[in-house]
Parts: structure tokens; C-alpha cells; sequence
């Protein structure tokens, strides 16, 4: 059959195909400019690389789970209090510390134990949004402060005498950067060339239209918290590496960052639309800028929480300014 | 005569309708009744879709075409009565026994997911794979030469498949919708409100596809309010009244008045159909 009518497709002129691919791309340009800058204003940031990136690993694990709650059209409150909890309640089982439940010192065990804590917690918000029908953010705010509270009812002294090996992956930066690097390597090949992987960008673009098409939009929601809750986890037995013992206020106000580094990385806050490579852009970004401050002495560690909310506005408004553009132009030149 | 006879009398019309209406019709309800609760949505409705007809079913708003759309479409189980497809009795406990038989829907919303471009919109779901290693992956370039032939060569449009359906226009969208249906392949598609809100040329693109894919054989029904439309390009119309078939019309022997007076009041010319 011969074409009869006209070209379905993008009719922009090239400067706005330009503007749109930037818009889909904009943390590279950022980071760039944020590395020359630090390069310029703070180079004894970049004294080791290995450390920043090592730095980055547990906030890294926590923007991919947040990335993936938020391509699904949903997201966590409860990353970072997942990470704590998962992380203290193994702790208490491993520590040999006085208050510490001391149930075994296997190790491998401990992993197991870590990975099945923080996939339940994810398995049950997943089930209680899904098929309960509780709105995500009632659902993870509770959630957020039921753990936390939980982590700190347990325990509030540091948690000692934990296994070696349970301590190394975090604890062996090259080991933790690879961890890390890997679950970006999945999540983006899953995202890319899987079923499930694109109907969660299909869920966070409609989820009745996802429904329409056949997906199973509930089983799907479930998967994404597990794995959400799985990866949160990881985040927990990372941050135990870092010194070795757990600490009792781990994992607390991670999730700022965690959304920061996702929107900053061009996640969508409203779902379907982002780059995996995106949100790995934007946990260099953020790791990158708290280095800079700390190197530079300019503020102290107990100011870092109010930059990571001015990190996370920052973000917003890029998300904002990003999606009023996005719209200008599609006004302008859909066909 | 039974609206059912009628129809079957109006299939033998002289011409070219009489090539297509011959044979086994493609589709066949019999006294098919839906009711949810004490409600009857549609009742004891009796019709017969020809292969490659254009078949619209018309009516006001709660008349039941929509209930009658989703039975066909296995959204909805009959309460009584039995559809056939090629002769053979069916039944559909979900929409995808109704694919499996060669029956696609494209519903009125379109179920397009804006952010993602017209290859990905069209395979969501049954994705063509490969092998890499052990596992199954999603094969991209077979994904968007197939969209690209779908487009094509069966929709005859020139379109860049890899554009994100949110730059689309209504008729477009439209268009992806029964591109998404075709890529199964079906025999049907049954068409919810194809030229709702759509601007006069999307109404006309979408007008020619249907003609285009009726002249390729495919049997379509289409449930519209758009009366204009449906005589100017089906076969034959069906009109639904509070749940029921009140007429089956020839577009050559009817008009918009008469549609209108058949839909609102059950009956031709203003009269009641008990009258």
C-alpha cells in the first residue's frame, strides 16, 4: 500500500529537537559544569576519586530504588528507614556487643537475613499500595517512621562485633563501588530490554492504559517496592561496611537525597519518562557536591542536611523549569 | 420479520455488499442478554457481522453498545446467549480470549502511554525477543521494523516510529491504537468511538484507514455516536435502544433523521416501538 497521507512524527525544527534532547539529558551539562567548578574552587576534592565514588555507594543504591518506585509512576518515603532497619535488625542478630541478640556469626547468613528484611518491608508496601489501595505516600511516610522508630527501640548505642566478611563488601571500596555499579548494570538492561522493564515505564506513563494493554499493573507495583526494598537494604549493609559497626542513627534523612539525585538525574516525578544512566548521573553529581563541602571547610557536618535540602530544591525547580519548557515546546510544534 | 431476519435480508442487497455478506459471518450474537444485577444492560440481542463489513452499532447514551462492545471484547461475560465467530460458538473469560480468537478492541481512550514512542506503544506487551545467552531479551530492531511495516504498509502512513506518542495529534493516536491491534494480527477490530473528539481531517484520516483495512479484509465494528460518519462509511448499521436492537440499516436507505428518531425514541419517524 502506498503512503497516502502525511508523516506521523516529530515536526520540530532542529533547534527544538536540540532543546528536548538536552531537556531528556540535562545532569550531563550540570555535572560538567559542577566538576569544572569544583575542580577550579576545591580541587583537593578530587584527591580520591575512589573515595567519592565510594562515598556514593550507599546513596547511589538508594536513587536506584527510588528511580525505580518513581518510573512506575510511584515512589518511597521509606528508602533510607528501610536501609537503617534492615541494617540494625541484622546487626542485633551478627553484633556480639552486650545489648546485641548474638543469634549466629555466619555471615552468610547475615546477607540473607538483610536481603529478606528489606524485601518484605518492600513486599508489604507493595501489597498494601497495590491490592490494600493505600496512596504511596500515606503508605511510605508510614512506614518511614515505623521503622525508624523500630530501628531505634532496638537499639541506640552502636552496634559492634560483626562478622568480618559482612563488613568487607561495604567495607572494600572497589568491592562496594562494583556492588553498586552492578545493580545500575541490571536495573538499566532490565529497564531496557525486558517485559517488566518496560511495562514499569508503561505503569508510570498510565496505569490504566497498562492495564488496557495486558500488564499486570498490581503484580508489577509489587516487584518494584521489593526490589525497591531489596536495594535499600543493600544501602544498609553498605553504610555497616563504611565503619564497621552500625550505627543507630543509620540511614536517616538518606531519602532527601535519594529523590534529589533521582529528579536531578531526570527522573520524572511523575513517572515513564528517565535514564538509568541519568540517576547514576546524578548520585556522581550530589556525592560530588558534598565532598566539595566537605574538603572546602566551609561548613560543618552538622550543616550538610540543610545543603542536601537546598540540593533537593535545587532539584525541583530544575524538574520544574524542565517540564515548563518540555511543554512550551510541545505546544509549539506537535503535529 | 425478526430484526434478525431483517438483517439477514438486508445482507443479500444487490452489488458489491452481496460479495462481501455471503458465507459465514465473521461474527454472530444470539439472544444475547447482559445483566449486572437487576439491571439489563442489553437484551436478547441478535445480530450478524459479515467478513470484511464495516458494521456500526449506534445508539444514545446507555443504550447498551458499549456493554454489547465489551461482551464481544471479553471484558464482560454474557448473561445468556452465545456469540460465534466463523460459525464456532465462543466464549471469553477475559480480553485475551478474545485476542486469541482474533477479536482486538481499541477502546476510546486508546491506552497509549504518552511518554513512550509509537514502536514501544504498539508492541507493550508482546514484544518480539531474541536470545542473548540464556535469557530472552526484547529484540529493538525487529520491534521497530515490524512497528515501521505495521504503520506502513498495512496503515499506509509514513511515520517516524520512534517519536513519543505525547507529539501526536488525535488522529495519529487513533492510528497507533489500530496499529497496536493489528500487530496481532486480527481478523476483527472492534473500533470504541474511533472519531470522538477529533478535528474534521483526523476524522477523515481515521475514516480512510478504516475503509483501507475493511478493503484488506478485516471485519470491523464500530460503536460511535458519530452518525454522520457511520452512514457515510458503514456497511450496515445496528441501533440500540434502552438495551435492545431495534434496526439494522442499509446507509444507502436511510438517513441522519431517521437515525437520530430510531435512537432516541426506539422507533422510525418519532413513534414509540410499542406503538
Amino acid at each position: 500500500m502506498a503512503t497516502e497521507r502525511g508523516f506521523i512524527g516529530r515536526t520540530f525544527g532542529d533547534r527544538d529537537d536540540v532543546a528536548l534532547t538536552l531537556l531528556d539529558n540535562m545532569i550531563w551539562p550540570i555535572l560538567a559544569v559542577v566538576l569544572l567548578g569544583v575542580l577550579v574552587l576545591v580541587p583537593q576534592t578530587f584527591r580520591s576519586v575512589e573515595l567519592i565514588f565510594w562515598g556514593a555507594v550507599p546513596i547511589g543504591l538508594l536513587v536506584l530504588a527510588e528511580s525505580l518506585c518513581l518510573l512506575s509512576g510511584h515512589f518511597d518515603l521509606s528508602v533510607g528507614s528501610i536501609a537503617g532497619f534492615s541494617a540494625m535488625f541484622t546487626g542485633m542478630i551478627l553484633g556480639t556487643c552486650p545489648s546485641c541478640w548474638s543469634l549466629t556469626t555466619n555471615p552468610w547468613l547475615g546477607f540473607a537475613i538483610i536481603l529478606l528484611v528489606g524485601s518484605l518491608i518492600g513486599l508489604t508496601n507493595g501489597v498494601m499500595i497495590a491490592k490494600v489501595g493505600l496512596n504511596p505516600f500515606l503508605q511510605t511516610l508510614a512506614f518511614l517512621i515505623i521503622f525508624e522508630g523500630a530501628k531505634t527501640a532496638m537499639q541506640t548505642q552502636p552496634v559492634t562485633g560483626l562478622p568480618g566478611l559482612y563488613t568487607q563488601v561495604g567495607g572494600t571500596p572497589r568491592l562496594a563501588i562494583g556492588v553498586m555499579l552492578a545493580a545500575f548494570a541490571i536495573a538499566g538492561v532490565v529497564l531496557q530490554y525486558t517485559s517488566i522493564g518496560q511495562g514499569i515505564y508503561a505503569l508510570g506513563s498510565s496505569e490504566s492504559s497498562a492495564r488496557e494493554v495486558g500488564i499486570n499493573t498490581e503484580q508489577l507495583i509489587i516487584v518494584v517496592y521489593t526490589v525497591s526494598g531489596m536495594l535499600s537494604a543493600i544501602a544498609g549493609l553498605m553504610l555497616t561496611g563504611f565503619t564497621g559497626v552500625v550505627p543507630p542513627l543509620i540511614g536517616e534523612g538518606l531519602v532527601f537525597q535519594a529523590f534529589a539525585g533521582a529528579v536531578i538525574g531526570g527522573i520524572s516525578l511523575f513517572g515513564g519518562r528517565g535514564k538509568i544512566t541519568g540517576a547514576l548521573g546524578g548520585v556522581i553529581l550530589i556525592q560530588i557536591v558534598q565532598s566539595a563541602l566537605n574538603n572546602s571547610g566551609a561548613i560543618g557536618a552538622t550543616q550538610i542536611q540543610a545543603i542536601n535540602g537546598l540540593v533537593l530544591l535545587l532539584a525541583i525547580v530544575l524538574y520544574s523549569t524542565q517540564t515548563k519548557l518540555r511543554a512550551r515546546i510541545l505546544a509549539s510544534g506537535a503535529t | 420479520m425478526s430484526l434478525e431476519d431483517t438483517a439477514t435480508a438486508e445482507q443479500h442487497s444487490a452489488g458489491e455488499d452481496d460479495a462481501r455478506t455471503a458465507g459465514t459471518p465473521k461474527l454472530r450474537v444470539e439472544d444475547l442478554t447482559k445483566q449486572f444485577g437487576r439491571i439489563v444492560a442489553v437484551e436478547d440481542v441478535s445480530l450478524e457481522v459479515q467478513p470484511a463489513e464495516v458494521f456500526a452499532l449506534v445508539g444514545d447514551n446507555g443504550a447498551g453498545k458499549s456493554t454489547l462492545m465489551n461482551v464481544l471484547s471479553g471484558v464482560h461475560n454474557p448473561t445468556e446467549g452465545q456469540i460465534y465467530k466463523d460459525g464456532q460458538p465462543v466464549a471469553f473469560d477475559n480480553p485475551s480470549d478474545a485476542r486469541a480468537s482474533g477479536i482486538e478492541t481499541v477502546y476510546q481512550d486508546l491506552a497509549l502511554m504518552n511518554d513512550l514512542d509509537i514502536a514501544t506503544n504498539i508492541f507493550m506487551g508482546q514484544f518480539p525477543r531474541k536470545r542473548l545467552g540464556p535469557l530472552g531479551v526484547i529484540d529493538w530492531d525487529e520491534t521497530y521494523d515490524r512497528a515501521e511495516e505495521i504503520m506502513m504498509e498495512q496503515l499506509g502512513r509514513d511515520v517516524d516510529i520512534k517519536t513519543e506518542v505525547e507529539f501526536l495529534s488525535g488522529g495519529q493516536r487513533q492510528l497507533v491504537a489500530i496499529g497496536r491491534a493489528l500487530a496481532f494480527d486480527p481478523d476483527v477490530i472492534i473500533l470504541d468511538e474511533p472519531t470522538s473528539a477529533l478535528s474534521v481531517d483526523a476524522t477523515r484520516l481515521v475514516q480512510d484507514t478504516i475503509d483501507q483495512l475493511a478493503d484488506r479484509g478485516i471485519t470491523i465494528v464500530i460503536v460511535s455516536h458519530n452518525i454522520e460518519s457511520v452512514l457515510a462509511h458503514a456497511d450496515r448499521i445496528g441501533v440500540l435502544f434502552q438495551g435492545s436492537l431495534v434496526g439494522i440499516e442499509q446507509p444507502a436507505e436511510t438517513d441522519l433523521e431517521s437515525l437520530n428518531d430510531l435512537m432516541t425514541t426506539g422507533a422510525p419517524q418519532g413513534g414509540r416501538i410499542d406503538d
